[in-house]
C-alpha cells in the first residue's frame, strides 16, 4: 500500500515539477524574423490592419527607450498594440471574467537578441482562453487565429512604413494613442 | 524588576530590529559610485564657459581679426600671423594630404588613393569630397598642397557652429547667400567670417563630427560608432564623452601634437601592452587606446570575477565587452551598399524608396542599401596590420573581395579580439583588369558635367572618366562584384554595468562563436574529455548512492 501512496505522490510531484518547469514555453510563443525591427513591426502593423474583425492598432511602445533615459542600454524592443472591440466587447460586459481586462490591448513584441537576429514575441492566446472558460475559451480562440495572421512574414510584398503613433508612445510608460480598438 | 529588565530588553530588541531595518532599508539608495549615478552629477559647465575657464586669449580683442573677411584664405593668413607654425605644422598631416604610406607594406593609403565600398573614391570627385578637407580650392588636380592660406583653421577650430562647408564647393564655405542644393528653394546664408574668427577655440565633438560624424554621405553612415547622437551624447551612450558626465572632446583620447592626430584605422593598435601613460613621462606609444589611461589591469583586482576579467585582457578587446552595441543612439548605420542597382529612373527622373523606419532603402544616385541601429558587431582577431585593395589590385570575381583585410591570429601574441563593423557593398570593376573601378560621380555646384553619374546616370560615361581621372585602364565593360570593409568599433563605450556577460560569449551560440584558434569554456567541447567527465560524474553519483545502500543494508542486517 505504502508503495502505491508513494509512487502516486511522486508521479503527481514529478508531473507537478514538469507542468512548472513547461509552462513559460507554452504560455508565449518566440520566433525569428526573417526582417530588422522596424521592418518586421511595419509588417505586423500592416498585417493587423489587413486582417479585419474589428483589429485596430492601438499603440507603439519603445521599453528600451525608458532604459537609455535612465541611463543604461537595452537592445531594441518595440511592442506592438491591437485591440478589437469585436473580442474585447464580450469580455468586457461579463464581472466573472472582467479581470482579463489586464491582457488587453493584443500585445505583439519585436525585439533584437545578442545573436543579433529579431524575434517576435506573442502570447499564446489559445491556450490560455481554455484556462477560462468556454466564452474566453472561444474568443481567444478567434484571436489566436487572427494572431497566426499578424506575424505572417511575406518577403515577397514590399517593405511598408512603420506606422508611428502620435505623440509618439515611447519611454516604456507613456500610451501610443493609435486611436483605435479598445 | 523582573518586568523592568524584560521590557528593557524588548525596548532594545525593537530599537536594534528598528535600526536594522533602517539600514537595511537605506543599503540600496547609498550613493553610488560617481560614474554610475549620472543624474546626481552636477551638471557640467558648458562647452563655452569650459573654453572660457581654460583660455588665456581673446580672439574678439585680437587686432588680425577685426576686418570683414571674404574669404578663408584671408581668413588663415589673419591666423597665421601669429600662429606661425601651424600650416607648417598641418601640411604634414593626414588630415591635409590625404595620403599616407604603411610602413608595414609600403602601400599608398589615405582618401586621396583608398577606394572603399561608399562612395568609393574622391579621386575625380574632388571639389564634392573636399568639403571634408582641411583645405580651400581642392577641385581637381591642380590643388596646391605647399599653400599655407588654403589650410582652413575654421573648419577645426569653429566654436559657434555656424562654419558649414557644403558639398560641392572644393572645401569653401557659403560666402555669398546661395540656394542650396541647387534649384531647390532652399537658400544657405552666407557664413559671418569675422564672428568665427573672433570665436575660434579648442576642437570639440562638434567641430570633429562635422566631418568624422557624416563620412559616407549622411549622418551616422559610415562608422557605426561615430554618428551626431555623439555631439551631446548621455551616459549610456558613451560613459567618456557623456555631456553631463566626463564630457570628454574626441581630442581627450586622440591627443595632439603639433595638429597631428593620434588614432587612424590605418595604424590601429590591435593589442597595447605598454603601461598607461603619465604626466611628464614621454610616451610614444598610442594614446587612444584604452590601456594608456587604464592600464593592463583595468578591473579591481579584488574578487576572484574582477581578477578573472584581468587576465581576459590579454586576448579581448576592452571594445568587445564594453561596446555591446554599436548605432545605439537613436541613429541608423548603413550596412549594404550595391551599386549595381544604381541608375534606375521613373518618368526620367531619380526616385528614392523609403525603409519601413523612413530611411533610404533605395535611391538612383546610389542604388540599393540597408540600414541598421543597436548592430550586434561581429568579432575577428586583430593584431594591428592592416592591407587594402587598392586601385589596380586584382578583386576575387569568385567571391567577396576585401577591401581591408584586418590581420590577427590567436597565437601571434599581438592580437585581440575586435568588435567590429562588416559593411557589405557591390561595387563596379573592371573586366579586363579585374580590378575596381572609380566612377565619378559628383561635380562642383552648380557645374554641368555628362560623365557624373549622379547627372546623367551613365555607368560607361562615369567609369570612364573615373578611369581616366584615376590613371587606371578600362576595357570599356564593367560589372559588379561583391566587397566587404572592416570598421573596428572603438566609440559608443557603454556604463560598465552594461558590458556583456560571461554567457554571451561562454554559451554554444553566444557572439564569438565564429571566433576561431582558442578554446572558450562553455562555447567549445572536446568530445572525449566530456565522456570521461560524464563518466567520472556518473561513477561519483553510483558510489554515493551504493555506498548509502550499503550502509543502510548492513545497519539493517545488523540491526
Amino acid at each position: 500500500m505504502l508503495k502505491i501512496v508513494g509512487s502516486f505522490v511522486a508521479g503527481i510531484v514529478f508531473t507537478a515539477v514538469l507542468a512548472w518547469n513547461m509552462m513559460g514555453g507554452l504560455m508565449f510563443v518566440e520566433r525569428v524574423s526573417p526582417f530588422g525591427v522596424e521592418e518586421t513591426v511595419a509588417r505586423i502593423q500592416h498585417n493587423i490592419q489587413d486582417t479585419g474583425n474589428g483589429w485596430a492598432l492601438s499603440g507603439l511602445r519603445n521599453p528600451a527607450k525608458a532604459i537609455q533615459q535612465d541611463g543604461g542600454n537595452a537592445l531594441p524592443v518595440l511592442m506592438v498594440e491591437a485591440c478589437s472591440t469585436a473580442y474585447s466587447k464580450p469580455i468586457l460586459n461579463e464581472d466573472s471574467v472582467r479581470f482579463l481586462s489586464i491582457l488587453m490591448p493584443c500585445k505583439i513584441s519585436v525585439y533584437k537578441k545578442n545573436d543579433g537576429k529579431t524575434y517576435i514575441g506573442t502570447m499564446n492566446a489559445g491556450l490560455m482562453g481554455k484556462m477560462f472558460g468556454p466564452l474566453v475559451g472561444d474568443i481567444m480562440g478567434k484571436v489566436a487565429a487572427d494572431q497566426v495572421k499578424f506575424v505572417v512574414m511575406d518577403p515577397s510584398k514590399p517593405a511598408p512604413q512603420m506606422i508611428v503613433p502620435k505623440p509618439a508612445g515611447e519611454g516604456g510608460g507613456g500610451g501610443g494613442g493609435g486611436g483605435g480598438g479598445c | 524588576m523582573r518586568y523592568k529588565s524584560m521590557l528593557m530588553a524588548t525596548l532594545a530588541l525593537t530599537g536594534t530590529v528598528a535600526l536594522w531595518s533602517v539600514r537595511a532599508s537605506d543599503a540600496p539608495a547609498a550613493a553610488p559610485a560617481a560614474d554610475q549615478a549620472p543624474t546626481k552629477q552636477t551638471p557640467q559647465p558648458s562647452s563655452v564657459e569650459q573654453r572660457a575657464a581654460r583660455t588665456t586669449a581673446d580672439h574678439s580683442k585680437f587686432e588680425a581679426l577685426q576686418k570683414d573677411f571674404k574669404s578663408g584664405p584671408e581668413v588663415t593668413k589673419a591666423c597665421l600671423s601669429c600662429h606661425t607654425e601651424a600650416a607648417k605644422q598641418i601640411h604634414k598631416t593626414k588630415h591635409w594630404t590625404w595620403e599616407w604610406v604603411n610602413p608595414d607594406n609600403g602601400q599608398k593609403l589615405g582618401k586621396k588613393n583608398v577606394i572603399n565600398n561608399f562612395c568609393t573614391s574622391t579621386q575625380s570627385n574632388e571639389a564634392f569630397c573636399s568639403s571634408c578637407h582641411i583645405g580651400y580650392g581642392w577641385k581637381d588636380k591642380n590643388f596646391d598642397f605647399t599653400s599655407e592660406e588654403n589650410v582652413d583653421c575654421l573648419v577645426c577650430h569653429d566654436t559657434t557652429g555656424d562654419y558649414k562647408k557644403l558639398q560641392g564647393l572644393a572645401g569653401h564655405p557659403v560666402y555669398k547667400q546661395m540656394e542650396y542644393p541647387a534649384k531647390s528653394g532652399k537658400m544657405v546664408p552666407a557664413v559671418d567670417l569675422q564672428d568665427v574668427a573672433q570665436h575660434v577655440g579648442a576642437t570639440s565633438r562638434a567641430s570633429c563630427g562635422a566631418c568624422h560624424f557624416l563620412g559616407g554621405g549622411g549622418d551616422a553612415v559610415k562608422h557605426g560608432d561615430l554618428d551626431t547622437s555623439l555631439k551631446n551624447p548621455k551616459r549610456y551612450l558613451d560613459v567618456h564623452m557623456d555631456a553631463s558626465g566626463l564630457n570628454f572632446s574626441c581630442g581627450t583620447c586622440h591627443a595632439t601634437k603639433g595638429h597631428n592626430i593620434p588614432g587612424s584605422r590605418y595604424t590601429p593598435t590591435g593589442k597595447d601592452a605598454i603601461a598607461k601613460h603619465i604626466r611628464g613621462k614621454v610616451d610614444e606609444s598610442n594614446p587612444t587606446t584604452c590601456q594608456s589611461c587604464h592600464g593592463q589591469k583595468p578591473h579591481k583586482d579584488d574578487t576572484i570575477i574582477t581578477a578573472k576579467l584581468n587576465e581576459h585582457t590579454d586576448k579581448i578587446a576592452c571594445q568587445t565587452c564594453h561596446i555591446p552595441q554599436f548605432a545605439r543612439g537613436g541613429k541608423p548605420t548603413k550596412m549594404l551598399w550595391d551599386w549595381s542597382t544604381a541608375g534606375k529612373l521613373k518618368d526620367g527622373k531619380p526616385f528614392k524608396i523609403l525603409d519601413s523606419a523612413g530611411h533610404d532603402a533605395y535611391a538612383s544616385i546610389k542604388g540599393d542599401f540597408k540600414y541598421e541601429a543597436d548592430v550586434v558587431p561581429e568579432y575577428q582577431w586583430i593584431n594591428g596590420k592592416v592591407k587594402y585593395t587598392l586601385l589596380g589590385d586584382p578583386v576575387n570575381t569568385n567571391g567577396v573581395t576585401e577591401i581591408n583585410h584586418y590581420y590577427g591570429d590567436a597565437n601571434d601574441g599581438k592580437s585581440r579580439i575586435w568588435p567590429i563593423k562588416m559593411f557589405r557593398g557591390k561595387q563596379p570593376y573592371d573586366l579586363e583588369s579585374k580590378s575596381l573601378l572609380v566612377p565619378h560621380t559628383a561635380v562642383g555646384y552648380g557645374e554641368k558635367d555628362d560623365s557624373a553619374f549622379w547627372q546623367n546616370f551613365k555607368w560607361d560615361a562615369a567609369l570612364k572618366a573615373g578611369a581616366e581621372a584615376s590613371g587606371q585602364p578600362f576595357g570599356g565593360k564593367f560589372d559588379f562584384v561583391e566587397t566587404t570593409m572592416v570598421w573596428p568599433i572603438t566609440h559608443m563605450v557603454a556604463p560598465k554595468e552594461d558590458a556583456l556577460t560571461c554567457t554571451q560569449c561562454h554559451s554554444k551560440s553566444g557572439r564569438l562563436q565564429g571566433v576561431q584558434g582558442i578554446y572558450m569554456p562553455g562555447r567549445d567541447a572536446n568530445k572525449w574529455l566530456d565522456i570521461i567527465g560524464w563518466l567520472a560524474a556518473l561513477g561519483a553519483l553510483v558510489g554515493v548512492i551504493g555506498h548509502g545502500a550499503l550502509r543502510i543494508y548492513l545497519s539493517r542486517k545488523a540491526g
